[in-house]
């Protein structure tokens, strides 16, 4: 009898590490919550937001029309200062490159337009020398740790890549068989991935590569509706399941980790969460559009 | 080498007799006298008899192999059946269900043979339980009941369903049709004719899709064209949308994706660009064809499909939810037996796949594209909120829970429904209300 208690005990200490870290290596932990601009003016369905490693963090606060610049600093958020132009009336997408640059898609016009770190208005960005079709409706975008621009053109299904001066580089088509993509991104090796809101799947092309092919089957047994991708400086990928108000992991090979947050009002959770952003310390971002607030976390490995 | 011979001639008499006597006691399992198969059987079952002078008879009851499917002893199924009976049939009719099929009947996947054939005999040929049409349309009523009523019928179709579609499974098209659509429409309507050539304004349509402007069962329009059609088609004006029919490219649209529809619907299109959101699918590669027909369609404004299931495409997820709500609804009102349950799992609106009852299906200024910015005012064109409820909702009402935003309908409910009563966000109303009345928390 006890010899058989020290087997089983012995067999539920091998087995205990993997039943708690192996399903889900990674887990959130709620650190703050940004519910107002520096004049105390509440965010309204943020959509957009894009960190940046100098402890930047920009927010498209899609409802108000005009984006947010914060500073993130050990654990504590400061400042709010409005960025408002009449060129950028629905930011939907930001990005911020490594010149601290602001990119942001306009979901009314449909066009990213570029900005001084100061948040001066530069420009469009027009993809000069596109080839035809030389019409581009992006959906999203993303900036590589090359700087180059990553456009999801879903007009003529397919995606851009631009230079750093919005100079075409060269375009990769949709896979065939897709449903509809909402997103895309580039992780550090240089990876493409789309994620298809419809089918509910990962696509992916390595680096050098002109066709994308799938990384996933169908994810719809985990999540809902996604609609945002991206991934950390260890190639793990975080899809935004929207409808589902959650958040899938995926291992660089498309593997599922896990699922974390789920629907609800109290920090911690979230409401038709829109973007999801992350830093190489390990905090996220996400713009909980549903509950019009931003929520941090601390990402445990 | 003589004696190897007469070996090798014994053991070939001995493995004969074998197999003889293996297939005979395979064949007689039942060890019956001669004349007794089939006969014996009818010695009880006399009603039988008359069954047996029908026209067609199903071969095993012909030659009197009743055990064949049943076993006059006991079964584990159902009518002494030596198998299930959704795969009795296919023991010796297997090729009904080729692997490599496209489309296949869901009654014979099923192995619901027993919908169509009568087991024994019938009057009809293949044992059919009714003849022609009318087997189908038991099943197929709103085919059945729009070919009762249509001006311009098909004649095929009218002459039987199997003109076109396999009953069974077809390996080459979907929704069971012998062959591929255009392949089988050539099959009968020549293309080369100048009365066919000059209806189709000379474009090479046996490369098309004839089901885009055709109802292959027949129509109230002439041609069978479907019954709404897309005016540059029923004007014959082919190329406000094409190139020439005499270009390389004929069947090639002048733009590609909304930039072509722009051209006539350009009011539409600037009121839905003017928009702060815009339904995607709007602008991507396909365009307004996600939703819409080209040419013509048997639903209003040219759609593809009733909104149910044209959104559900995409929403799958959504629509998905509606069919658990269904269920536990139906389950639930079951288990009441007649007491009146009040409140609702899921909003009807979203039931009934009417979702521009709240969202516009082009673009809108609201997130989830609804058609009004304030929430209670979207679901006060159907409820008189203030009728039902008394708590205070409004701009001027800050959700306790979250400091920037204001009470409002979704604030408790969810408008697709929950799967709890009156669609709230949480098991409980007393859960609910302790969200923000937490001074009353146990």
């Amino acid at each position: 009898m006890i010899e058989g208690l020290r087997i089983l005990f012995l067999i539920g200490l091998l087995f205990f590490p993997i039943s708690v870290f192996g399903a889900e290596p990674v887990k959130f932990r709620h650190i703050q919550s940004i519910y107002f601009d520096e004049k105390g003016i509440g965010l309204k369905e943020p959509e957009g937001l894009a960190c940046h490693e100098k402890n930047l963090l920009i927010v498209g606060d899609t409802g108000n029309g005009r984006l947010l610049r914060y500073n993130f600093q050990e654990k504590s958020v400061k400042g709010g200062s409005e960025i408002k132009i009449p060129q950028l009336s629905n930011p939907i997408r930001v990005q911020v490159d490594s010149k601290g640059e602001i990119l942001a898609l306009d979901g009314k016009k449909r066009r990213i337009i570029r900005l001084s770190p100061e948040g001066a208005f530069k420009g469009y960005v027009d993809a000069e020398g596109v080839p035809s079709p030389s019409t581009f409706v992006p959906r999203s975008f993303k900036i590589g740790t090359d700087n180059n621009i990553y456009i999801l053109d879903v007009f003529s299904a397919r995606v851009l890549v631009l230079n750093p001066e919005s100079k075409y580089q060269k375009q990769i088509p949709f896979p065939q068989g897709y449903g509809f993509f909402s997103d895309l991104s580039v992780d550090v090796k240089g990876t493409l991935l789309l994620v298809d809101c419809v089918k509910a799947m990962v696509f992916s092309a390595p680096k050098g590569s002109d066709r994308f092919s799938p990384l996933t089957k169908s994810l719809r047994e985990y999540l809902n509706f996604p609609t945002n991708i991206t991934t950390d400086n260890r190639g793990i990928i975080y899809v935004v399941d929207e409808n589902g108000s959650g958040i899938v992991i995926l291992g660089q090979d498309g593997s599922y980790l896990g699922r974390q947050l789920s629907m609800g009002w109290n920090e911690g959770l979230l409401y038709y969460p829109a973007q999801m952003s992350i830093t190489d310390r390990g905090e996220a971002f996400i713009a909980d559009r549903g509950n019009s607030r931003i929520q941090i976390f601390t990402v445990i490995r | 080498m003589k004696r190897s011979a007469k070996i090798l001639f014994l053991s070939m008499v001995v493995s004969s007799f074998m197999i003889v006597s293996l297939v005979y006691a395979q064949q007689n399992k039942f060890k019956l006298k001669p004349d007794a198969k089939g006969k014996l059987c009818l010695n009880c079952h006399e009603n039988f008899k008359e069954k047996l002078n029908d026209p067609f008879v199903h071969t095993p009851v012909k030659t009197g192999e009743c055990s064949e499917c049943h076993n006059p002893h006991s079964a584990s199924h159902g009518k002494l059946l030596e198998e299930d009976a959704s795969r009795i049939c296919f023991k010796c009719h297997e090729e009904m269900m080729p692997k490599d099929q496209k489309s296949n009947h869901r009654v014979v996947v099923e192995g619901n043979c027993v919908k169509c054939h009568d087991p024994h005999a019938s009057k009809n040929k293949f044992v059919l339980l009714k003849a022609g049409n009318e087997l189908c349309v038991d099943c197929h009523k709103n085919i059945g009941s729009a070919l009762t009523k249509i001006k311009f019928k098909h004649n095929p179709v009218e002459k039987g369903c199997t003109n076109c579609h396999d009953p069974h499974s077809s390996s080459k098209a979907l929704h069971l049709l012998k062959n591929d659509l255009v392949a089988l429409c050539v099959s009968c309507h020549e293309t080369n004719r100048p009365a066919f050539v000059k209806q189709h304004m000379n474009y090479p349509v046996e490369k098309s899709n004839c089901s885009s402007c055709h109802n292959a069962h027949g129509s109230d329009r002439g041609g069978i064209l479907f019954d709404n059609v897309h005016q540059p088609v029923a004007n014959k004006v082919c190329t406000q949308c094409h190139e020439a029919s005499n270009s390389p490219t004929p069947l090639k649209t002048r733009r590609a994706g909304y930039e072509l529809c722009r051209g006539c619907h350009g009011s539409m299109m600037n009121d839905a660009f003017n928009k702060n959101r815009i339904h995607w699918p709007l602008v991507d590669k396909t365009g307004c064809l996600n939703c819409h027909e080209p040419h013509a369609s048997k639903e209003k404004k040219l759609l593809l499909g009733d909104s149910k299931s044209l959104c559900g495409k995409c929403h799958s997820d959504t629509m998905e939810v509606q069919v658990k709500l269904a269920e536990k609804e139906a389950q639930e009102k079951a288990t009441a037996k007649g007491k009146v349950i009040k409140g609702a799992l899921s909003h009807l609106p979203v039931q009934e796949g009417n979702c521009e009852a709240c969202h516009d299906s082009h673009a809108a200024d609201s997130v989830f594209l609804l058609k009004q910015p304030s929430m209670i005012k979207l679901c006060e064109a159907c409820h008189d909120w203030s009728k039902h409820s008394s708590h205070p909702m409004g701009e001027k009402v800050v959700d306790p829970r979250i400091k920037n935003i204001t009470m409002q309908c979704l604030s408790c409910h969810r408008s697709h429904g929950t799967g709890y009563r009156y669609m709230i966000a949480l098991p409980t109303v007393t859960g609910l209300c302790v969200q923000c009345h937490k001074q009353f928390k146990r």
